[in-house]
């Protein structure tokens, strides 16, 4: 279901009271075990659904022929800035941690800056525990890991945080010019072929953050349910940190252009279906562009190996887990040596054996 | 007296053996990485194309540590390393030509 233009009033920012439990005026916190909005002192929980959350799924249109009429605006939390990765955050509720989620380092209360509302979130549901569990269990499987890797990870702790990401769709009408070569030596022959063909881009999930990279994305985020989106509550943010939009459509759809020409020439490669295919042009018409801004859940936890930061994401919403990892020196020449043994024990019995 | 020409082929497969162990530890890091993308990136994504371009150095490394190894095998059999290099002539234009296409599907 779509629609051609983003709603005119932004959705409420988070407001205190809202987050007053109604039965003590206890601080509430969203709890991915209940799936609702928890007291913290006497434990009611408030479900956080709504009518309107059938239309959290809806897409809005965009021509990038037209000025863009989304208006930017000021959050109506405290807005903390980290100097170490420049990083923005906002704390719904009380302020949750002095340190950013994205990097660890410190965040400090700064004026906050025009972004854009968000307009579907989905709520976490993968509880702490799981979400560090799974961390440490990444990092412990790790094949050529350093040895003691797993003493540098105990000490971490995940943070959770509402991370903001696109979902674009486009239709890519593709004409397309590439080569392949076939046979070897005298008979090795270049074939130039050229077609034409379209794509249709569903929900590409875009990060929204020069925070999130591709490959995080790409490690914890393998299928995207548009049903599982709800309407932005501040109450789902309640207990974590988050990231507003700060980019506009136009920049959203620029930072996916390297992935998405990644994505064409790879369609090109197995519309061509042939090996060897190499020297690709390709020229694309692209219309109905529709889009979502959306925050999804993410816990991150953080952890220096010999001075060098790295992060492990783990997704809110199903537990998968992607991160980065140093390797062992001493360990791939190990496995090097042995595949080494192989090959040349291989190569010494066919040379002896006199096998052409 | 230690017969160096004798002991050549040996000297020559331990060198090569080194020699590759050192080399290799780069491919070895690419294998992992692309064991890692099949099992753990979401399949056909742009982060999985990238993790598993560039693989085509795995079978670079592992055919010229196998020619290598074949011409030493050749030469510690019938003692003739001039004639064990003429030998794998053809060897190596199978092989090139075989590299050449993987190089070019990666």
């Amino acid at each position: 279901m779509t629609q051609t233009a983003p709603p005119d009033a932004a959705p409420p920012g988070a407001t205190r009271r809202a987050l007053l439990c109604p039965g003590c005026g206890g601080q509430c916190m969203f709890d991915p075990a209940e799936r609702g909005l928890t007291c913290q002192s006497c434990g009611r929980v408030q479900d956080l659904a709504h009518e309107d959350d059938d239309d959290a799924h809806i897409e809005y249109g965009y021509d990038p022929t037209q000025p863009e009429e989304e208006p930017a605006t000021r959050p109506a939390e405290l807005e903390h800035h980290c100097a170490t990765c420049d990083g923005r955050v906002i704390f719904t509720g009380p302020q949750l941690s002095e340190n950013c989620p994205y990097c660890a380092g410190a965040v400090v209360l700064s004026q906050p800056v025009n972004g854009y509302d968000t307009m579907a979130l989905i709520p976490f549901s993968t509880q702490e525990k799981t979400a560090q569990i799974n961390a440490q269990a990444w990092a412990k499987s790790r094949l050529a890991a350093p040895g003691d890797l797993s003493k540098s990870v105990a000490p971490a702790r995940v943070a959770g945080l509402y991370a903001p990401f696109w979902t674009f769709d486009s239709k890519e009408a593709v004409s397309y010019w590439a080569k392949y070569t076939t046979g070897s030596g005298d008979n090795k022959r270049t074939h130039s072929v050229s077609g034409a063909m379209n794509i249709h881009f569903d929900d590409l999930l875009v990060p929204a953050s020069p925070h999130v990279t591709p490959l995080i994305r790409d490690g914890i985020l393998h299928e995207f349910n548009p049903d599982k989106l709800r309407r932005y509550r501040a109450g789902y943010l309640a207990g974590f940190a988050a990231e507003r939009h700060h980019m506009t459509i136009s920049e959203g759809l620029r930072s996916n252009r390297k992935d998405k020409d990644l994505l064409i020439r790879n369609r090109i490669k197995g519309d061509i279906n042939r090996s060897r295919v190499h020297s690709i042009r390709y020229r694309t018409d692209t219309s109905g562009i529709h889009y979502r801004r959306i925050l999804l859940p993410v816990w991150l936890m953080h952890y220096t190996y010999r001075d060098k930061p790295y992060k492990i994401v783990v997704s809110g919403i199903n537990g998968r887990t992607y991160g980065e990892r140093p390797f062992s020196s001493w360990k791939l020449a190990g496995y090097s040596a042995l595949l080494s043994a192989a090959v040349i024990g291989f190569g010494l019995v066919w040379g002896a054996a006199g096998w052409r | 007296m230690f017969d160096v020409i004798s002991f050549g082929p040996f000297l020559s497969a331990a060198a090569l053996f080194l020699l590759s162990t050192g080399v290799g530890i780069l491919p070895v890091r690419k294998i992992i990485q692309v064991r890692e993308a099949k099992h753990e990136l979401k399949q056909g994504s742009a982060g999985f194309l990238r993790s598993i371009g560039g693989w085509s150095i795995i079978f670079i490394w592992f055919g010229a540590i196998w020619f290598l190894a074949t011409i030493i095998g050749d030469w510690g059999a019938t003692g003739d390393l001039a004639g064990a290099w003429a030998r794998g002539e053809i060897r190596l234009r199978i092989l090139l030509e075989i590299l050449a296409a993987l190089a070019e599907s990666d």
